[in-house]
């Protein structure tokens, strides 16, 4: 009878053994399902929110600070409609927003390097030994612009409000002015072009 | 009464306040300034070119467009001489003129000292007015190189400064217009 009763109990305690781990490896499971499933939540959320913002232009960041965000939600692989579309809006504008800055980028180069070359040929025109140099030189830079009657504005002094200038004068008598007085003393402030990439109208500041 | 003098009161106090607006700062005083002298530097130089006798005519000829456009339309600059005690005095083409064609071989004509002898003052008419001195020293040579005139003389140049606005690419730009008066003779020495 002793033997029985042990025996019985010893299958108990079994069963309950075997039960509580089935139980407690299933909570387990839940538990981690629970996470990952907030985790996914959570991040849908922050995509969401953050695709939003790109969008709204409601970001601080800069336009390389976006794209890495972009990629980061992409990396992701959260395969939610929502999500999905906002990705898809927020690459086209990316792709635009990259488009122009890359454009401007492009036109800054340009401008520098007009800058450059005009203020190479200023100083090489003042710094001419002799007439004919000088005025090869002043007709090679008259090429870069719209006509010899192109407006020169010079900067003699810098204000918050409006600036003073010297009385304005043409490309051509500036050209020929530097050739006069030897010396260049204003530096490229402003180039504006027309349609053909010709100059027509450069600002000047005293150096 | 009472009312008159508060009437007077407010009307200076507005007048005041408009002719301080119209004062210019220091820096852009001193801007104004230096455009001005830059003036005269720069007619140094016209001057040294046109009296050059390597310069070729047509170079000549564009320096003294560009010359006069310093200057105001009815300006006189005065010439003298060593042998006499005569001033002449003649409109700038017709100095410019007369300078290409003196009776030297060479010639040097070098411009010093040139300074404010009397700072810009603003008129009623808000012109900005000012006298500056310059230091002329001229050599003559003959066709042997040797130095035939030498002379040295002290002008100066009376400087009229205003603003003025134009328009440029559809925007107004405002200036400061340089013009150069009377270049008076002071005294010619032979130093």
């Amino acid at each position: 009878m002793k033997s029985k009763i042990t025996t019985a109990l010893m299958v108990l305690l079994a069963v309950f053994i075997t039960l509580g781990g089935t139980t407690s490896c299933k909570s387990k499971k839940r538990l981690a399902r629970e996470a990952a499933e907030a985790e996914y939540k959570s991040k849908v959320e922050q995509a969401t929110k953050d695709l939003n913002a790109i969008l709204d232009d409601e970001t601080l960041w800069s336009l390389e600070e976006k794209e890495a965000r972009v990629k980061t939600i992409k990396d992701w692989n959260l395969q939610n409609d929502e999500v999905d579309k906002l990705l898809l809006k927020v690459e086209k504008k990316l792709a635009r927003e990259r488009a122009q800055k890359e454009e401007e980028e492009r036109s800054q180069q340009e401008e520098e390097n007009a800058n450059t070359t005009l203020e190479k040929n200023f100083a090489s025109i003042a710094r001419s030994g002799n007439i004919s140099q000088a005025n090869r030189t002043i007709n090679e830079t008259l090429e870069l612009f719209e006509s010899p009657d192109v407006p020169v504005l010079i900067i003699i002094k810098q204000n918050a409000t409006a600036n003073d200038y010297d009385r304005p004068t043409t490309i051509e008598k500036y050209l020929n002015y530097l050739k006069d007085q030897k010396i260049s003393p204003n530096k490229v402030f402003e180039i504006k072009y027309n349609a053909n990439g010709k100059i027509k109208e450069l600002e000047l500041i005293k150096k | 009464m009472k009312k008159i003098i508060a009437t007077l009161v407010i009307a200076l106090c507005v007048v005041g306040s408009a002719m301080a607006q119209e004062e210019l700062s220091y820096e852009r005083k001193q801007a104004i300034d230096s455009l001005a002298l830059e003036k005269v530097r720069d007619l140094s130089k016209y001057i040294k070119i046109v009296g050059s006798k390597d310069t070729p005519f047509s170079e000549a000829n564009r320096v003294i467009d560009r010359a006069e456009e310093l200057f105001m339309s009815d300006a006189e600059i005065g010439v003298s001489s060593l042998s006499s005690n005569k001033i002449t005095y003649y409109r700038v083409r017709k100095y410019f003129e007369h300078l290409m064609r003196l009776n030297y071989d060479r010639v040097e004509i070098e411009w010093y000292n040139i300074e404010y002898v009397s700072d810009l003052q603003r008129q009623p008419d808000g012109t900005y007015v000012g006298v500056i001195t310059i230091f002329q020293t001229f050599r003559g040579y003959d066709k042997e190189g040797n130095l035939t005139y030498k002379d040295t003389t002290k002008k100066d140049i009376t400087v009229y400064v205003k603003r003025k606005e134009t328009q440029i690419g559809g925007r107004t730009i405002g200036f400061w217009d340089v013009l150069l008066g009377d270049m008076r003779v002071k005294e010619t020495t032979n130093r």
